[in-house]
């Protein structure tokens, strides 16, 4: 608690599509805190609050993103959602879906843009909330919207934090792109991957 | 001609059915047909009037009432229709004065009597009204509205007894009593018992309440009016309980508990209760918590009367269950407390405790040393946000900008995204003298609520007072409605007087004084609507039997001019036609160096920079708005011509005194406790050389509050013009002035200058009286410029911490340089740079 600090955040961040669960203390003895009673609830992503979407990008992520991105946003339904902790919103995911070509019937994977919770707001479920609704929504597809065969994102190599965080809901590392990251050091990014479907 | 043959007599009275279920349209058939025979047949022209009057073509409904009169001066159709048609375009006297006509020829007609009726009480003709309440009453006898009627005429006469003895010689009319349920018989006995009340005869107001319990479907009122008249029989063991009751029913009501405290005769309006007195609330309200664990006015009621360590410890726990909880209306929670100074240190004390233990622990005190870190329940980080929140307000309310500022800039760095930090901050900058910053800041927070609206309004109201009014009409017009023409139709349709108001200000500010004015009228036209709506109600609400909602809606509309926002518009109003007045030129200037004249040299040039910016950017939309909307627009109402945009006709007015005056009146008679009414009427009193006139308004000033600083101001002026102008007012007129001047205000052995000094003396820690001493030493001696200015130089004092606020600092700043060309103006501008760190006015870098 306290004056958030900035540091570990940033160091979390990815340029274009990185992910800050991040903690300011050792990862190592990482441990869920105790509060006392809150509420935590999620949100639809609407154009009326917008703008607290992109204030909590602009603080999370040391990247501008264009309009284009959030125009986006507002398209994907249940894969745009902000969070709440006793009604401040606090955090928010934004996902993109990936048409794979060249497959028919026409396959999709879904792809993690943006994941990051507000620094004092972290360790209190907000992360996985958002990610279990992801992944809930990932799966159980509808008639229109067809299950998605696989979820995957990019992780700068050195968030050990988020690697954790992802690894636990049963993401794995695929593959490493290097100088992934054009600004941030070090510039390398892991992908990792879920599948959803299996057999493929 | 009168008589119409049979069968044109037949359509005539099918026509009089038309009027009466509103088939406009074919009763001006019918109407048209008959006169194609009969051109000249009075009551039918008048009721072809009639039916275009409906239609909105007054004009030619005006003509045909006037010629179906002239045909027929003896039918009271004629005279009635032409008494409707001045009703309503309101004119009511000359409409009373047709229903007079009209009821000489037919003394029984129903309709017309109800009518006459209605005028009279909307013309507050009390005495009227009961003649014709009685009258209607014996041509209808077995109708209730007609006995309600009556004794609601009674009642407004304050004859009780009468009013009280006709509801029941109703009541006992009526064969068999209207089913238990009936609310329209319940709303009577209650209104019947209102009468008692106000009678002044509790005893007998409590018996009939108790006798008609069976009958009331409102039990709410029932019961909350027995508790009142047990309290008012000083019968308090019953009072205590019915309030019980009532407390039981809703246990956050907050009167409930004062009626409690009464019944207990514990004196809460005393500021020093004894510790006796405390301890008691104290156990009462231990009690009801346990009892009603749940309701916040039990705990926030007896911080309202204890003092001290009492003090502290209930208002810890509150304080710290509403940071935990997160309810952002704390702070005006609080402020109550703080007319006492040591509460106020109280909470700055818990509060600032808070912070540091959020800061190292994440709880709001310390933890025990012997516990683990890890094994510590930690405050929600809300907690922390919602601790800096309240301590930011608190320093703001203490105007002490720098920690306010840094408190809400943790705050926002905390949890960006809450719009309630980024309002509070727009409010710190805004105390802090910088409104251009502050309305920033309230757009980043309107940014990040789209669909909030009562941002949305703060916003728009913070772009008036940084002199943006393109910009707010814009902002304010995301709300109003899509298919108004333009957001200011709206408004004016929604009677939204704060826009009005501050858009006068801001027009005001800028010089545009016709603007202002027309924004002012509209208010005014908004006050006298509301006065003219309430003739509906005449009839509804007797219809309806709400008749207690219509007694205080009647009083309400009494005193409808007594509301502050009449009187912040007829103050402006009044200022803006005494400055015409003072400067007749003024209505001609409009060049855009005059708009800005009241502004500094950096600001005209922000501000002409803007508005040009935002003109043109309307300008860009509107273009937009036609292309696209080509369609739309023929949906659209079409937009009324405004052939005024600027307000010009009420710029050239002749008598700019007489139209100040008009605003005057109804604040003399509903507002004259208010010293502003008559600080006002002695301006106007003043330049019409009334001197008598003026000499009482500074009497009753003075009676009001006789340390003001302007009416001192205005005594001196008064004297030294009745003293210059000696020659040209009449010797009685000077004998009266001086007698009372020198038996209320002036003693005769007291010259002007000394009267100043003790004025000074008694008010030694107030700078604005410091200012006005000055500038009455000089008024009184233009040859003491220096020395006046000196005398305002002690405004360093310590004495004057208190008071030294921007707007004062803002004031002796503007005097020193202008009126007494001190030297030392520059010197003050620089301390005050210190004391105003972020003040755009004493931040400028020309200075």
């Amino acid at each position: 608690m306290g004056v958030p600090t900035k540091e570990p955040t940033i160091e979390t961040k990815a340029v274009e599509d990185t992910k800050s669960i991040g903690n300011t203390n050792s990862p190592k003895t990482k441990k869920k805190r105790l509060t006392t009673t809150h509420r935590i609830s999620l949100g639809d992503v609407t154009p009326n609050n917008l703008g607290q979407l992109k204030r909590l990008n602009s603080v999370l992520f040391p990247v501008n993103y264009s309009e284009k991105f959030y125009k986006d946003v507002l398209e994907v339904g249940e894969f745009a959602k902000l969070a709440y902790f006793n009604d401040a919103c606090v955090g928010a995911v934004c996902c993109r879906k990936e048409p794979i070509q060249g497959t028919i019937p026409e396959q999709t994977k879904l792809y993690i843009m943006t994941l990051g919770v507000l620094a004092p707001y972290r360790n209190l479920g907000l992360g996985t909330t958002l990610l279990t609704h992801i992944l809930h929504h990932a799966t159980c597809g509808t008639p229109t919207a067809p299950k998605f065969i696989e979820i995957f994102l990019h992780v700068q190599t050195s968030n050990e934090e988020a690697l954790a965080f992802y690894q636990k809901y049963g993401f794995e590392i695929i593959g490493t792109v290097e100088g992934y990251y054009k600004k941030i050091t070090p510039p390398d990014a892991y992908i990792l991957s879920k599948k959803l479907v299996k057999n493929i | 001609m009168r008589e119409l043959p049979s069968r044109e007599s037949a359509q005539f009275k099918q026509i009089l059915k038309y009027y009466e279920f509103k088939q406009y349209k074919k009763g001006l058939k019918a109407a048209e047909q008959i006169l194609k025979k009969y051109p000249e047949h009075g009551e039918t022209l008048a009721m072809k009037g009639l039916f275009l009057n409906h239609m909105e073509r007054k004009e030619e409904a005006r003509e045909f009432a006037r010629k179906g009169l002239r045909s027929d001066l003896n039918s009271h159709i004629c005279w009635h229709v032409y008494g409707l048609l001045h009703r309503s375009d309101k004119n009511y006297g000359e409409a009373l004065k047709c229903y007079t006509h009209a009821l000489k020829i037919d003394k029984d007609n129903m309709q017309i009597l109800q009518d006459y009726s209605l005028l009279q009480i909307q013309m507050r003709n009390y005495e009227a009204y009961n003649e014709s309440r009685h009258h209607l009453l014996q041509l209808r006898s077995n109708n209730q509205r007609y006995w309600i009627g009556l004794a609601i005429s009674y009642h407004l006469l304050e004859n009780y007894e009468t009013a009280g003895k006709v509801l029941k010689a109703y009541e006992e009319t009526l064969k068999e009593k209207p089913s238990s349920m009936n609310f329209e018989y319940s709303e009577m006995l209650l209104y019947h018992n209102l009468i008692l009340e106000e009678s002044g005869d509790i005893k007998a107001a409590l018996e009939h309440l108790e006798s008609i319990k069976g009958e009331i479907c409102d039990q709410r009122t029932w019961k909350e009016k027995r508790a009142q008249f047990l309290l008012k029989l000083d019968r308090f063991q019953e009072a205590e309980e019915a309030y019980l009751e009532l407390i039981d029913d809703n246990p956050d009501c907050y009167s409930y508990y004062e009626g409690l405290h009464q019944a207990k005769k514990i004196n809460v309006n005393s500021n020093n209760l004894t510790p006796e007195e405390e301890e008691k609330i104290i156990t009462i309200y231990k009690e009801l918590s346990q009892k009603y664990p749940k309701s916040n006015a039990i705990k926030r009621f007896p911080l309202q009367y204890i003092t001290g360590e009492n003090f502290k410890t209930l208002v810890d726990e509150y304080i710290r269950a509403a940071l935990r909880k997160g309810v952002p209306s704390l702070f005006v929670n609080l402020k109550n407390f703080y007319d006492n100074p040591q509460k106020e240190k109280i909470i700055e004390q818990l509060v600032e405790g808070y912070l540091q233990c959020l800061k190292k622990h994440g709880t709001f005190t310390p933890p025990n040393e012997n516990e683990n870190e890890d094994d510590i329940i930690k405050e929600p980080p809300t907690a922390h946000l919602w601790t800096l929140y309240l301590l930011s307000q608190h320093y703001d309310n203490k105007r002490d900008n720098t920690k306010a500022l840094k408190s809400i800039d943790e705050a926002i760095e905390h949890t960006p995204t809450l719009v309630e930090l980024y309002m509070t901050k727009g409010r710190i900058l805004k105390h802090g003298g910088n409104i251009s910053e502050a309305t920033k800041v309230m757009n980043e927070a309107r940014e990040l609520d789209l669909q909030d609206r009562f941002i949305n309004s703060k916003c728009t109201k913070y772009m008036l007072r940084s002199n943006q009014p393109i910009e707010a009409e814009n902002t304010i017009g995301l709300f109003t409605r899509g298919d108004a023409p333009d957001p200011i139709t709206d408004l004016m349709e929604m009677q939204c007087m704060w826009f009005a108001l501050e858009e006068a200000d801001c027009y005001f500010r800028f010089n545009k004084l016709g603007k202002a004015l027309k924004r002012l009228h509209q208010i005014e036209k908004h006050f006298s609507d509301i006065t003219d709506d309430q003739f509906d109600f005449h009839t509804y609400c007797l219809r309806k039997v709400t008749l207690r909602a219509y007694l205080s809606m009647l009083r309400l509309e009494d005193q409808l001019r007594s509301h502050p926002y009449y009187l912040r518009s007829a103050t402006n109003a009044i200022k803006i036609y005494l400055k015409l007045y003072d400067n007749p030129k003024t209505a001609a200037l409009n060049d855009d160096d005059q708009d800005y004249a009241n502004m500094t040299e950096g600001e005209r040039k922000k501000a002409k920079s803007k508005a040009k910016r935002a003109a043109l950017k309307k300008q860009k939309e509107d273009d937009e708005k036609k292309e696209k909307s080509k369609d739309e627009q023929k949906k659209r109402i079409e937009k009324p011509i405004d052939d005024d945009p600027e307000g010009e006709k009420f710029l050239k007015t002749d008598d700019p005194l007489g139209e100040a005056f008009k605003f005057l009146m109804p604040l003399q008679e509903l507002s004259s406790k208010r010293i502003e009414t008559h600080l006002l009427g002695f301006e106007i009193y003043l330049r019409k050389e009334k001197y008598l006139l003026a000499l009482r308004a500074l009497l009753q000033a003075y009676k009001i509050e006789k340390e003001n600083a302007t009416l001192h101001k205005d005594i001196i002026r008064f004297k030294l013009e009745v003293t210059s102008n000696r020659s040209k007012i009449h010797p009685t007129t000077i004998q009266v002035i001086t007698e009372e001047l020198t038996s209320k205000i002036l003693p005769e052995d007291m010259n002007l200058i000394k009267f100043s000094e003790e004025f000074i003396e008694r008010n030694k820690n107030s700078i604005e009286h410091l200012l006005v001493g000055a500038e009455s030493f000089y008024l009184i001696d233009p040859s003491k410029k220096q020395e006046a200015g000196n005398l305002l130089l002690k405004v360093y004092d310590e004495k004057y911490n208190e008071t030294r606020t921007l707007q004062n600092c803002i004031s002796v700043y503007e005097a020193l340089k202008n009126t007494f060309e001190s030297p030392k103006a520059e010197e003050f501008y620089k301390k005050c740079k210190e004391w105003f760190p972020i003040s755009t006015y004493f931040n400028q870098e020309t200075k």
